[in-house]
């Protein structure tokens, strides 16, 4: 029996999709403070402000981070969300779970929480929704002890990394994303629960530039799989694809008549770089012009794979858009090995220049993106020590101006003016 | 020669108790001992939290360090102890 009337959200209810305001119904018949949602959101839809407050010190004991305190402006009337704190859950690498994992920690959730969820939040975690202050101990007690599952990050934390399903279930990743982010997670666990920025720090793994976890969007620091030699063509499964024996795109395109494939139309012609030709039947490539969009793979995955040489690419920067606008990450580092067998100890290099630099340079809430753009990428560049490559240039440089490091010079910038004076009268 | 970490977390306490602001950004700690490299002064802030000299106010993306007498509890309208 509905507690509060809510014409406003009944109207969401009314499409042919999913409702949320239908979910919270259904979990209000068995947690009677979910009314309290609906009736504060009608409320805010009918003011129309937010009657959350904003922030708050509450957590759990020895971490700075997971919870995110919400507390209801307008308890009185909305008693069963005047605390509503969010939990953040760190998610298994690549979010395989057991369905016995999973009904043990929702049984959690309803013991101490609304029973409300959200499958899963933006930066990857499990999110849970409304927790009194007083259970949120008793939580993290049985989530810690019986699941063996940890809180993620929030707050001026590094978040909770993120990954995509990897070498598990997919034949171009390029490293074992689960093995990267599963060990960066457990090395960097002091980040991850307790402030060590200016801002909020995002790691994400894609095996591939398919980048199927949204790295390049999302996360400061995007490790996105690659090869460096040439993609590996197998000529005979090409023919087979020209004569159409072999549906492209996995037969993902199959539910409806496109007409016989064309691979000139629908692969040549669609290369960006244009770096693909055919001589007679065979498929050529030009490997030093491939920016790895991936189509032509994704397309005909039988004959083209990734090259042998793989490792990754690692970006930068990337942010949505709260201050500036949204930007994608850049490509800083174009090839590094990414492996177990050294505990990934190239990578941490890289994270820990960052950190160290981002951390006396960066301002408040500025992402490290920001920071880049401020101080502008050929000094970025020269704090990571890396040497500039051509595609670090935008385009060419279009004022006369060059300013030298003294250490460029030969001799420094001290000189004899005399001796000079002598060759360049005044 | 640089401050010791007791001396680094005095000077913490002490800029979290005079500072007009009652919460501060991790960077404004920063200032206590220029020449203590950001990362060091992050984790003893961090320890002045677990001996409960200081605590965390988060808003979900940023977190900030007050001392627990200066900040605001929204359970309450008193200062916490």
């Amino acid at each position: 029996m509905a507690k509060h009337d809510t014409p406003m959200l009944d109207e969401l209810e009314k499409g042919p999709w999913p409702s949320f305001v239908s979910d919270i119904k259904r979990q209000a018949e068995k947690n009677p403070d979910c009314w309290d949602i609906l009736g504060q959101l009608e409320l805010s839809y009918r003011d129309k402000i937010t009657h959350w407050k904003h922030g708050g010190i509450v957590g759990v004991f020895g971490y700075g981070g997971g919870i995110v305190g919400r507390y209801s402006d307008v308890p009185k009337q909305f008693p069963g969300v005047e605390h509503f704190h969010t939990v953040r859950v760190n998610q298994p690498a690549s979010k395989y779970y057991s369905t016995e994992n999973l009904r043990a920690l929702m049984d959690l959730w309803e013991k101490h929480g609304s029973g409300m969820t959200n499958m899963h939040g933006s930066t990857g975690d499990i999110v849970l929704l409304g927790c009194r202050t007083e259970a949120l101990e008793p939580f993290f007690w049985d989530l810690t002890h019986e699941l063996g599952q940890d809180l993620g990050g929030s707050g001026s934390n590094l978040r909770t990394p993120a990954n995509c399903l990897g070498q598990s279930r997919c034949e171009w990743s390029c490293f074992d994303t689960e093995e990267a982010c599963h060990h960066l997670t457990m090395h960097y666990q002091d980040e991850i629960h307790r402030p060590a920025f200016p801002y909020k720090f995002k790691f994400k793994f894609s095996g591939c530039p398919n980048d199927c976890v949204a790295a390049l969007a999302r996360s400061d620091f995007a490790v996105i799989g690659n090869w460096k030699d040439d993609i590996r063509i197998d000529q005979a499964a090409v023919k087979e694809y020209v004569a159409g024996n072999i549906p492209s795109n996995g037969g993902a395109h199959s539910g409806r008549d496109w007409g016989a494939f064309d691979i000139k139309k629908e692969v040549l012609d669609l290369c960006p770089t244009e770096c693909m030709w055919m001589e007679g039947d065979e498929l050529k490539i030009d490997n030093s012009e491939c920016t790895r969009c991936m189509h032509c793979i994704n397309v005909m995955p039988r004959a083209l794979r990734p090259g042998k040489v793989q490792g990754a690419s690692i970006n930068i920067g990337a942010k949505a858009p709260i201050l500036d606008g949204a930007q994608f990450a850049t490509l800083i580092i174009p090839f590094i090995e990414v492996t177990a067998e050294n505990e990934f100890e190239n990578v941490i290099e890289v994270i820990e220049n960052i950190w160290d630099w981002w951390m006396e340079v960066g301002k408040n809430r500025e992402r490290v993106g920001e920071t880049m753009q401020r101080v502008g990428l050929p000094t970025f560049i020269k704090v990571m020590g890396l040497d500039p490559i051509p595609q670090h240039v935008r385009e060419p440089r279009s004022n006369p101006y060059v300013f030298w490091q003294e250490e460029e010079v030969p001799g420094g910038f001290d000189r004899d003016v005399e001796e000079f004076r002598k060759r360049h009268a005044a | 020669m640089g401050m010791s970490d007791d001396e680094i977390k005095a000077a913490i306490i002490e800029k979290a108790k005079k500072s007009p602001k009652p919460q501060l950004y991790i960077k404004d700690f920063y200032k206590c001992d220029p020449d203590t490299k950001p990362r060091k002064i992050k984790n003893l802030a961090n320890a002045l939290v677990r001996e409960g000299e200081l605590m965390f106010w988060s808003s979900g993306s940023t977190t900030m360090y007050a001392r627990p007498d200066r900040i605001k509890n929204e359970e309450g309208d008193e200062g916490i102890n």
